[in-house]
């Protein structure tokens, strides 16, 4: 017995020893890893930390809107801010699951264009899902466009694609010869129908973006659709690859705030900071994106611009993605589609 | 004869060097100086292990594992020894036939486990607690800690024990004085496996680890996913040696314990 | 004391005293009870449920769809193809190290030991670094000129099979080492003089004395494979779909519960039916004695 009362007080001490809480006040942060991370951390994470004096956890993830749906339905989420691509925010919206924002504590998204800022969510930055090649396999004669990617008798070679429906659809019916103004709504039956076409030939179905910067510099594969900063990066370790931004698909994240959040303010001066047009500057010079406050450009190295996702020349050849259609219904029931297609 | 033997050696030597190499491959990349695999590393350098020792993530997610690998050891070994003791004892037919439920947690496939668990911890609000993750965790190990002091005690004589309370001695000193000193190697065995297992715990984690509460296993699955990151490399090989030293400390003490006890 | 002298008093102090182990055993079983029950029971009433009705759907669509069949059939392959390598592979190291001398003997142990000890998730970075397009199997063969252009090694089928069965190894050999090293050497030196050859030795003697610790290798195998997770989703490439990752991204991708339920109790009672056919149909002693 008194074995047992002794188990039973050690037990009540572990349990108040595990649920002391943590001395500074914390914002957790989910967003992608790898180079992107890292770049952030630098430039714009590790500077809000010191300005705000709050700690900022990083929980990297590659898939975070179903996360945050099952943490808000929980009551108590673990996330206070995440980012995802911008059709996200537009469904979590419909859903219920974000916290509306208060622009008075958000200066910095005054220099956001208003197409890119709503009642609960922020524009961070674009990006684009361009076509990459091994330039060891290809020389510079590397595939042009999506209907090249599709032609695996002039290029044949080891593919990858991603194992998701967005933006693989789009890939899909641009290669079939659709236009990139008749996109819109999408013909799911058609683009399935074309992903047949190519699925026998695709080595690697690739979940997350630092995945796909690694399967370029490793040459695992010849030639992958992928987001346009991780291509950059790969480049810029030694891969022996190239990239088109012709017909690219370009999208952009958008941050939020998850519902029931414990320190909203906290988190949203924390969102402030993540849009500091000098810190995203700094973003934006170590890795290939576009950051969606204007005001960036004026700290940019002009040469430096041109390269980025929203320099004008690029927006010109790219195919904007309708985060909207993803977000509606017949948009889930496509998404939904994949893995019956993934599985045959 | 000797030919089948020769045949033997060889093929066991093939399948050895398949079950090792990787393992050695592992720990020699880790003082590579490259991102890139180059076998054997051309410059020698500590830059995964800076990498890995100075990362703010990486070592809050260490902390985190050694604390809950360390707690669920402690919640284990008494539980577990307890329920031992009274299995080995008890002519109880309810506790006899309860034995096979303190083994189930081993037969349940951990996929299993981590899904159910998530569910319900998302219901009370346990998903990403410390309080969740060592409650999961003492569930999964306490049949190690169970097994390995049930099979220390078969092998002890009982009769030790009544003698020591036959002398008016209270049955938990007497349990304490007689019986702990001489299992002692198996409850240090199974509290072993319970903390190496809580310490590579990386399915559940996965489910339920997150935000403040992640897990070193469970940041480094989120990064083997993305790339091959050699700081993975460095942490890998940390955790190699930390296992055999634990396991070569834990069997040396209990050959000691062996001899001295024949 | 006092009352120890009658009968009465004994019986009495015998049932506190059972008591007494009941509530020592209490603690263990409450742990248990509560963190596996509880998942475990959740699990099966979610299956049962689509909305808040009691429905069969859940069921039904592994019956229906076709991908959840593939899924089974590919996850039962998998395991069974690994279960019977790793007796091919743990065979002969549970041999060598049964009839070497003891220091040889421990010395094969100890390196089936080691992988043993280190994490999965460690061993598959390693299968990752070794299988890899550019890694060291194909860079050493293209140096050596064997191959002209990298083998397909990783993110596919192979790399699953060569990850899962580094990890099951030394599942296989341990119970097999315990069975092999029974068997007395006067009884194979007894069919080496009856005229046996070394294989009918093998065959006659070894094989059949083997067989318990072969059938509780092969059966640990086939069941930690049926659940296995993070070798697949890891070596995989996202074409090797296990039962295990269809429960994963039922849960964290699709946030269909009940679906991923009943996928995993499907894959629970397929665990459960294996014991229990183990230990009732096919007890041990039998299977020996059918050889």
């Amino acid at each position: 017995m008194t074995k047992l009362c002794r188990l039973t007080l050690m037990a009540a001490t572990l349990a108040t020893a595990t649920a002391l809480p943590v001395a500074a006040q914390t914002v957790t942060y989910a967003t992608d890893g790898g180079t992107i991370l890292d770049v952030m951390n630098k430039t714009l994470i590790k500077p809000a930390e010191d300005k705000l004096g709050i700690r900022v956890i990083t929980d990297p993830s590659a898939d975070r809107y179903p996360v945050v749906k099952a943490q808000v339905a929980s009551g108590k989420p673990i996330w206070d801010i995440f980012d995802a691509s911008a059709g996200y925010c537009a469904r979590g919206v419909m859903e219920g699951l974000l916290e509306p924002l208060d622009y008075s504590l958000l200066p910095n998204a005054e220099t956001v264009p208003d197409a890119f800022k709503d009642e609960h969510s922020v524009g961070l930055s674009a990006y684009a899902t361009v076509l990459a090649y091994n330039t060891d396999t290809f020389g510079d004669a590397g595939p042009q466009s999506w209907a090249d990617f599709w032609d695996v008798e002039k290029f044949p070679g080891r593919r990858a694609l991603r194992n998701y429906a967005r933006p693989t659809l789009e890939l899909a019916l641009l290669a079939d010869g659709v236009a990139p103004a008749d996109l819109y709504p999408l013909d799911v039956d058609r683009a399935y129908a074309k992903l047949e076409e190519i699925k026998p030939h695709i080595a690697v179905w690739w979940t997350s973006g630092a995945e796909t910067a690694q399967l370029l510099v490793d040459g695992e594969v010849d030639m992958l659709p992928l987001w346009d900063g991780r291509a950059a990066t790969a480049v810029g370790e030694g891969a022996p690859a190239t990239f088109t931004r012709n017909q690219a698909i370009m999208e952009y994240t958008c941050l939020a705030v998850l519902k029931g959040t414990q320190n909203k303010e906290a988190t949203l001066k924390f969102m402030n900071e993540l849009l500091d047009p000098k810190g995203q500057a700094g973003w934006a010079t170590d890795y290939t994106t576009g950051p969606l406050n204007t005001a960036f450009a004026e700290f940019m190295e002009p040469a430096r611009l041109e390269s980025l996702t929203t320099a004008p020349a690029n927006i010109a050849i790219q195919v904007p993605l309708n985060a909207a259609w993803w977000a509606s219904s017949e948009g889930e029931a496509a998404e939904r589609r994949w893995l019956d297609f993934m599985q045959k | 004869m000797t030919l089948s033997r020769l045949a033997l050696w060889i093929v066991t030597a093939l399948i050895l060097f398949f079950m090792v190499m990787p393992i050695v491959i592992v720990f020699v990349m880790s003082f590579s100086d490259s991102r890139f695999l180059s076998f054997p590393p051309k410059v020698l350098s500590l830059r995964w292990y800076e990498a890995y020792f100075g990362n703010r993530d990486w070592m809050d997610a260490t902390w985190n594992s050694f604390l809950l690998a360390t707690l669920t050891t402690l919640i284990t070994v008494p539980i577990g020894t307890a329920a031992a003791y009274a299995a080995n004892v008890s002519q109880s037919k309810l506790v006899r036939r309860m034995q096979i439920v303190l083994l189930t947690p081993v037969m349940v496939p951990v996929i299993i486990l981590a899904a159910g668990l998530y569910m319900v911890y998302a219901q009370v609000g346990l998903v990403a607690t410390k309080t969740g993750l060592v409650f999961a965790f003492a569930m999964m190990n306490l049949p190690y800690v169970f097994i390995a002091v049930l099979a220390g005690l078969r092998s002890f004589d009982m009769n030790q024990e009544d003698v020591a309370r036959s002398l008016g001695v209270s049955r938990l000193t007497a349990f304490m004085k007689v019986t702990l000193p001489q299992i002692r190697p198996s409850v240090i065995t199974g509290g072993l496996f319970a903390f190496i297992g809580a310490l590579d715990e990386t399915v559940v984690s996965i489910f339920i680890a997150g935000g403040e509460n992640q897990t070193l296993p469970r940041r480094m699955f989120m990064s083997l996913r993305n790339e091959i990151d050699p700081t993975i490399a460095a942490i890998s090989s940390v955790l190699i040696s930390i296992s055999f030293a634990l396991v070569i400390i834990s069997s040396l003490r209990g050959r000691k314990a062996r001899t001295g006890h024949a | 004391m006092t009352d120890l002298s009658n009968a009465a008093g004994i019986a009495r102090a015998e049932r506190a005293e059972q008591r007494g182990y009941l509530l020592l055993f209490l603690p263990a079983l409450l742990l248990v009870l509560v963190f596996l029950g509880a998942p475990l029971g959740l699990l099966f009433v979610q299956s049962l449920r689509e909305g808040d009705s009691f429905s069969l759907i859940h069921y039904a669509r592994i019956l229906d769809e076709p991908i959840y069949w593939r899924t089974y059939s590919e996850t039962l392959k998998i395991s069974l193809i690994v279960t019977v390598l790793s007796i091919l592979l743990g065979f002969p190291l549970a041999y060598a190290a049964a009839v070497a001398s003891r220091g040889w003997s421990t010395l094969i142990l100890a390196l089936v030991m080691l992988p043993f000890w280190t994490s999965v998730l460690v061993r598959t970075y390693a299968w990752l670094v070794v299988l890899q397009r550019r890694g060291i199997i194909n860079t050493t063969l293209l140096n050596l000129g064997v191959i002209d252009a990298p083998l397909s090694l990783s993110h596919n089928f192979t790399a699953v099979l060569i990850g899962m069965l580094h990890v099951m190894i030394p599942f296989m050999v341990f119970p097999l080492y315990a069975a092999l090293s029974k068997i007395p050497q006067e009884l194979t030196q007894a069919g080496h003089s009856l005229g046996g050859g070394a294989f009918y030795v093998f065959r006659r003697v070894v094989l059949p004395l083997s067989a318990p610790g072969m059938m509780a290798g092969s059966v640990l195998v086939f069941i930690l494979c049926l659940g296995f997770y993070l070798t697949p989703e890891l070596l995989g490439g996202g074409k090797t779909i296990m039962v295990s990752s269809l429960v994963q991204r039922n849960v964290e991708l699709y946030l269909q519960f009940g679906a991923a339920s009943a996928v995993a109790m499907v894959l629970l009672a397929l665990v459960c039916t294996i014991f229990w056919a183990v230990d009732r149909v096919l007890p041990v002693e039998k299977i020996v004695g059918m050889r």
